[in-house]
């Protein structure tokens, strides 16, 4: 489990774009659907996600935060409604509970629910997405900028996990040779025995650190200004994609100003698509599948990949 | 700043409970980063920070049969409470960021990286006040530990995902969370009965020896 990274590579076009770029489209995935509740906004960014999972090549990697996030997304349709008494069509009255009281049960609060379990799967989407297309080295290399210390930890940490639970399975083994068996006994016994790995593990790896400090002292850490090397391109294709989430971003915010983008839950539903709605609507969505597009371009059209 | 926000927009705020929630998070992250980033740091405090902070997050797993139970809010704690306030929320956050690269990174990753990072500053803390805090204060210290980190989880998940906010919902949430977090508290405390007093000797000696100058 800890051997390798959630990261694989599948020379996906989202793989391959510029950190920071990759970083604003998640983002936007990421805020759109805390900004606007409105139902058919969130189904469109939920397919944007998938959508951008599927094109990826990350669907199997991704499938056990999609059904998480579809347990999740149950859990609150159910409970907000037995939570929340608001809203004017009344399904159901149920039995005088203690400590809660009477039960009301709502439309308008299951379907209130409903929008909000959405936007927990849209989140989730934008995180699985984010571990299929960005790699831990990349995003620390990133921060490297302005934060390097904090970026050295992060990335000495991330390549010890690795050592470390391969050191843990082998002082496992090395119990267990000698007849110490971790699946028998009580819950105390149990303990007591992966405690006593846990000392072993921790002795180990605190000389391991001794040896790092001198390799990395010896390397001249904290001798001076340190230099930053960067080896990544911004290509244009950055540019757009950036470009692409950016306005995406800039309308929706603007349509929810504007109340575009509003959808009254409490106390009576409101009109799912009226006017203008659907037109922002789209024009966000053709914003947010922009990347996506691209992506499809370069594989098809060499030309395309060439100029951008 | 968030006072003055606060002031600025008050029903805005009212509304948007989970904004507020969300600046709270993110500006107490980079305000404990950012202390890091100033800070003169040795070559070995890093090699230490990282050591704990691979460790911690590899011991998140082999535990997971037992529900609720793992060494890493043990081990941030010990960290914090020898090498300092510093040291031990970098230890904390650095586990829960850098475990989820192999596990997953999802919405919890930052509240899992304040709330370990908090455990382990609040030990730093623990330890400048009461250097020679004895067994009855660190088991409390972790006990109550074992209890906050659910606390605070739930109070995030209350206000992220119930609206408008109800206080059976949160009575609810902390009622379903207590059967996990008394498993987490168990679990931090069997720790620290078995292998506290014994590992903080070995960090406090492994100290000693990272700030030894031949003088």
């Amino acid at each position: 489990m800890l051997e390798q990274l959630s990261y694989k590579e599948k020379d996906a076009f989202l793989q391959h774009l510029h950190t920071a770029a990759v970083l604003t489209y998640l983002g936007v995935l990421l805020l759109l659907p805390l900004i606007i509740a409105h139902p058919l906004y969130l189904m469109g960014i939920l397919f944007a996600g998938i959508l951008a999972i599927y094109v990826s090549g990350a669907v199997e990697e991704s499938m056990p935060f999609l059904v998480m996030g579809i347990w999740l997304a149950l859990a609150v349709m159910v409970v907000n409604p037995l939570l929340v008494q608001n809203g004017s069509t009344v399904l159901l009255y149920g039995p005088d509970l203690p400590l809660v009281g009477r039960l009301r049960i709502t439309l308008e609060a299951i379907c209130y629910g409903a929008a909000m379990g959405m936007r927990l799967l849209c989140i989730i989407i934008a995180f699985a997405l984010y571990n299929a297309v960005v790699h831990p080295d990349k995003m620390t290399g990133l921060f490297s900028r302005f934060a390097w210390k904090s970026s050295l930890v992060v990335s000495l940490a991330t390549r010890m996990i690795p050592a470390t639970a391969r050191d843990l399975s082998s002082a496992k083994e090395v119990q267990q040779m000698r007849g110490v068996d971790f699946s028998s006994g009580s819950f105390r016994e149990r303990l007591k025995k992966y405690s006593w790995l846990l000392e072993v593990l921790l002795l180990s790896s605190l000389e391991g650190s001794t040896a790092t400090a001198e390799a990395m002292q010896a390397r001249g850490f904290g001798s001076g200004r340190r230099s930053c090397y960067n080896r990544e391109l911004a290509r244009p294709r950055d540019y757009l994609c950036c470009a692409g989430s950016v306005l995406a971003l800039v309308l929706a915010i603007y349509a929810r100003v504007k109340g575009y983008a509003d959808f009254t839950f409490y106390p009576e539903l409101g009109a799912l698509a009226g006017g203008s709605g659907l037109v922002w609507l789209g024009v966000i969505m053709l914003c947010l599948l922009f990347p996506l597009i691209l992506g499809w371009g370069c594989r098809h059209w060499p030309y395309l990949r060439s100029r951008i | 700043m968030i006072a003055v926000l606060l002031f600025w927009q008050l029903p805005l705020v009212y509304k948007n409970w989970e904004l507020l929630a969300s600046v709270i998070l993110l500006a107490s992250l980079v305000i404990f980063f950012a202390g890091f980033e100033r800070s003169a740091v040795s070559s070995r405090e890093v090699g230490v920070i990282a050591v704990m902070a691979a460790l911690a997050a590899v011991l998140r797993v082999p535990f997971a049969p037992l529900p609720g139970v793992q060494p890493t809010t043990f081990l941030v704690i010990i960290a914090g409470y020898v090498f300092g306030s510093r040291s031990g929320f970098m230890v904390g956050a650095v586990a829960a960021l850098v475990s989820n690269f192999f596990l997953g990174q999802g919405p919890w990753t930052p509240f899992q990286m304040l709330f370990w990072g908090l455990a382990g500053a609040s030990a730093g803390l623990l330890g400048q006040l009461l250097p020679k805090a004895g067994n009855t204060a660190m088991l409390s210290f972790s006990i109550a530990w074992g209890y906050l980190f659910g606390w605070l989880m739930n109070l995030y998940f209350v206000v992220f995902f119930i609206k408008p906010l109800a206080w059976r919902a949160v009575l609810l949430a902390y009622a379903a969370s207590f059967p996990m977090d008394t498993l987490h508290a168990l679990g931090n405390a069997c720790f620290y009965l078995l292998l506290g007093p014994q590992l903080i000797k070995v960090l406090r000696r492994f100290q000693e020896k990272m700030t030894y100058v031949e003088g």
